[in-house]
């Protein structure tokens, strides 16, 4: 069933591809909306078939593929996986709606599209290493091609830079999955048998010092970032959506299921580094945010912060703050593909998305109400209003974190109070106030081109006040992923029991 | 720099305002002629006579049957209350009769004509007084609240007169434009300056039509405004009615935050230009922003052929009450031409040079008046 994920959009790109030219650009749109809107009630047949009281992989399927190399296709799902994969089916199917109707080049651009959904699911299914660095490698092309060929005027630096830049990224992940299978003899590469390693911890720590930049990377963490803000003001509004929402998340996956899951030692050793990391990135993207004159590199940078949430509660890795990661990368998804849609949509309709330039959208007759209503909400969700998903994900995250780093989570928190100083400086300035002249006659914005924003809105809510819909999938696979090794709270408290002990047996 | 051409060199607005009072000395109109705006103009007055007429129709009957009703709860109900009627009240599928009073406030707050004086003379309190009584006879608790606050029913009264004095103003305006939507379909209205003309020719008829105001309490009728006080339609009702609505009024909550401690709103009511013909029609559709009341109600009786004007614009039907508010600012500028030619010193057709020369001072004097108004904007629009 899980393999269905994968092959239904794969098949359906060759499919897409095969169409006559002369059938012109609603043929392909509409099979992949319906190729796409397939995977949705997989994933949905998932979710009722799984059962999330169990933490081990569920719907395993295996199969012997390069059997000397290691490589097997071996595919899996637990909690920490299922989310993602459904918000990888329901993203690509809100981007593919909110897509171009008269896009050039539809055939094309939609086999990238299926392909890209497939090779993202395939990376989150993926229960050999090997397998899931193929698929991490595959998704780049068909990102790198739809960022260059239908992004924006600068489209060809932005590809190639997010290409350099997740390229180096790739390597650093084979550098770590090779060392550690040779390290360790291993003949295979199959997640349950690598997991088991004994390596010293020094080896540890320089394969999970390799996966931290290789992830960090993509995630991005501060200073690995720079791509992007490019990437995301040169691509089209679905392909941002969708870098964001679900590209972004194969990051912080892959530190969690690679790095916390095969190096615990090492990740407890490094851990309040990485906590003083996620300070810096989320600080860092959240003031660059304020700075911001363009709306779509504001709600990148806040990207950057929101994502560094997540790798302070994967430092802290206590059952709560588990949860509250991966809530946080479902509800960064959600809520950044809703802002990244509307963003788009003031694009299409104004011609710009410059916060000095742009006012008055509210306005109720000629403005963008509906959308600035929502911009609205996305704004609060993303500040972590009660009663939006955004809250119950930070909140948990901090309330996970705070009890092993306080100081890292307090100053995190910050970053929070300036999600709400930079999201309220765009509403104030873009939505609030009269109509600005240079864009008194908007074209109007039709039902369906709001249904995208209304989706993910609806959701934002729904997750926000009922979150246990959220995190009943996930709960006992994060607990059981940080289970085995001793709290960093533990270790951390016992350390500075140590330390004091040392300066009492000094003291004369 | 201006250039040595030998000819005045006047800022671009000035140079409009030079044009628009050549325009109205030609016999032209403050809006410039053209097809489209004929059709706006006609279709959105036709609309505004249906709007006004169902507000007539309230005041009259507040004045009449709601006097010194201190609590009128269903004074939009013109003395139909049925449940149907509350429920599409609450619904509000309704005319927002609210506006009709915003219209009487301002003309009741900024005063002018004879209207306004007769209302602080002695005969008014008399008569009032009189009606007062014989109002509250039996009521002991509101007698003596009367001869404790004398001047409060007073007020109510006064408040009453403009109620009824705008809804026989209206009455008028009423059928006005809706014989021109007549003569339009008839196609004897062929231009900006037909229009003009038709209210122009209106406005004189009824110039001299007596304003009065009785009330029946009992079987005893009550003057409020009586004949012999003197008060006409186009003096004492329709100028204050321009002066106050279309040019005063007041600032409301929009958009725009007045701040009156740092001057912002002038001390002078005089100065004022919040009115009609000055009001941005932008923030319509918003909270708290009055016209929008208007433009809603003239929603219900567009003419099809204006009706499809507007869906052919970029917003569609989106942008409705915003269009509304345009033609509706176009067409009080063809009002106003007419009260302006209606009141000019000497006939507009003179040939005497004096009597141009008078002409064409006071022309300019109201053109200046509406170089902050929506004037200029609509010259091209």
């Amino acid at each position: 069933m899980l393999s269905a994920l994968i092959w239904i959009p794969l098949l359906g790109a060759v499919l897409v591809t095969l169409l006559p030219s002369a059938w012109g650009a609603s043929y392909p749109r509409f099979l992949s909306l319906g190729l796409i809107g397939a995977t949705v009630i997989v994933s949905i047949l998932l979710g009722i078939q799984f059962d999330p009281s169990l933490s081990d992989f569920q719907f395993t399927e295996q199969l012997p593929w390069i059997e000397p190399l290691g490589l097997n296709y071996q595919l899996g799902v637990d909690g920490l996986a299922f989310p993602l994969l459904v918000m990888n089916a329901v993203l690509t199917l809100i981007a593919l709606w909110s897509s171009d109707r008269f896009t050039v080049r539809p055939r094309l651009y939609y086999t990238l599209m299926l392909l890209l959904n497939a090779s993202v699911s395939g990376a989150f299914l993926a229960q050999n290493v090997l397998l899931f660095f193929i698929f991490y490698e595959i998704e780049l092309i068909p990102l790198y091609l739809l960022i260059a060929i239908w992004g924006g005027p600068r489209r060809g630096y932005a590809a190639t830079k997010f290409l350099i830049y997740t390229a180096v990224s790739g390597v650093l992940i084979l550098i770590a999955f090779l060392g550690l299978a040779w390290l360790t003899g291993s003949t295979t590469f199959d997640y349950a048998v690598l997991k088991q390693q004994t390596l010293p911890l020094t080896v540890q720590v320089a394969l999970l010092g390799a996966l931290l930049v290789g992830f960090g990377i993509k995630i991005p963490l501060v200073p690995f970032h720079t791509w992007l803000p490019d990437a995301h003001v040169e691509a089209s509004t679905p392909i941002s959506v969708l870098l964001a929402g679900v590209l972004l998340k194969l990051g912080t996956y892959g530190l969690f299921r690679f790095g916390l899951g095969m190096f615990p030692d090492a990740w407890v050793l490094l851990s309040p580094w990485l906590a003083s990391w996620a300070v810096v990135s989320v600080l860092y993207g959240s003031f660059t945010a304020i700075a911001q004159k363009d709306m779509k590199k504001m709600v990148a940078y806040s990207s950057i912060g929101h994502m560094g949430f997540i790798l302070l509660a994967g430092a802290a890795a206590s059952p709560l703050s588990m949860l509250g990661a991966v809530m946080q990368m479902v509800s960064h998804g959600l809520i950044s593909g809703l802002l990244f849609l509307l963003v788009g949509g003031v694009y299409a309709k104004t011609g710009s998305r410059d916060i000095d330039l742009l006012r008055g959208l509210l306005n109720p007759e000629r403005g963008l109400p509906v959308l600035g209503s929502l911009m609205v909400l996305g704004a609060m969700a993303s500040a972590g209003i009660p009663g939006m998903v955004g809250f119950m994900a930070e909140f948990l995250v901090f309330r996970g974190s705070f009890p092993v780093f306080p100081v890292q989570t307090l100053l995190c928190m910050i970053g929070t109070g300036l999600t709400a100083v930079y999201l309220l400086l765009l509403v104030n300035k873009v939505f609030f106030g009269r109509l600005s002249e240079s864009v008194m006659n908007l074209p109007r914005v039709r039902w369906a081109e709001r249904l995208p924003a209304i989706s993910l809105a609806l959701l934002v809510v729904t997750f926000g006040i009922q979150p246990i819909w959220l995190s009943r999938w996930t709960e006992v696979s994060t607990t059981t992923l940080v289970s085995h090794f001793p709290t960093i709270a533990q270790v951390t408290a016992a350390q500075t029991a140590a330390n004091s002990d040392r300066s009492e047996e000094r003291m004369p | 720099m201006p250039q040595k051409t030998g000819q005045t060199v006047l800022p671009p607005a000035s140079q409009t305002l030079e044009e628009i009072v050549r325009r109205l000395e030609t016999g032209g109109a403050l809006l410039p002629n053209s097809p489209d705006n004929l059709i706006e103009v006609v279709g959105i007055l036709k609309s505004y006579g249906e709007v006004l007429n169902a507000y007539r129709l309230n005041l009259t009957y507040i004045a009449e049957y709601q006097f010194l009703v201190l609590f009128p709860f269903f004074k939009y109900f013109n003395g139909e209350v049925t449940a149907s009627k509350l429920l599409r009240h609450w619904w509000h599928d309704r005319i927002n009769y609210e506006f009709s009073e915003y219209c009487m406030k301002a003309m009741f707050w900024h005063g002018g004509g004879k209207l306004d004086d007769y209302l602080d003379s002695d005969e008014f309190r008399q008569l009032a007084q009189k009606a007062i009584q014989a109002k509250l006879a039996g009521n002991p608790l509101m007698l003596g609240c009367n001869r404790l606050f004398p001047e409060f029913l007073l007020e109510q009264v006064r408040v009453m007169a403009y109620y009824s004095a705008l809804g026989q103003f209206w009455t008028v305006m009423s059928a006005m434009f809706l014989d021109l939507s007549d003569r339009y379909d008839r196609g004897e209205i062929q231009s900006i300056g037909d229009v003009v003309d038709h209210i122009l020719v209106g406005l004189v008829e009824a110039a001299s039509k007596p304003i009065v105001y009785q009330v029946k309490i009992g079987n005893q009728t009550y003057d409020i405004l009586p004949a012999s006080a003197g008060l006409t339609f186009l003096m004492d009702t329709a100028v204050p009615y321009v002066e106050a609505v279309f040019f005063r009024s007041f600032p409301f909550r929009g958009t725009v935050t007045y701040n009156a401690q740092s001057h912002q709103i002038s001390a002078d009511q005089s100065q004022f230009c919040y009115g009609a013909l000055y009001a941005d029609p932008l923030p319509i559709g918003g909270a708290g922003i009055p016209p929008t009341l208007l433009m809603q109600d003239m929603t219900h009786f567009l003419p099809e052929y204006l009706h499809d004007l507007y869906r052919m614009g970029l917003r569609g039907e989106e942008d409705l009450r915003v269009k509304i508010c345009i033609s509706f600012q176009k067409s009080m500028f063809c009002v106003t031409t007419a009260a302006i030619l209606g009141l000019a010193p000497y006939p507009i057709t003179t040939t005497n040079p004096t009597e141009q020369q008078a002409n064409h001072i006071y022309l300019g004097s109201w053109v200046k008046r509406l170089a902050d108004s929506r004037l200029i904007t609509l010259q091209n629009d």
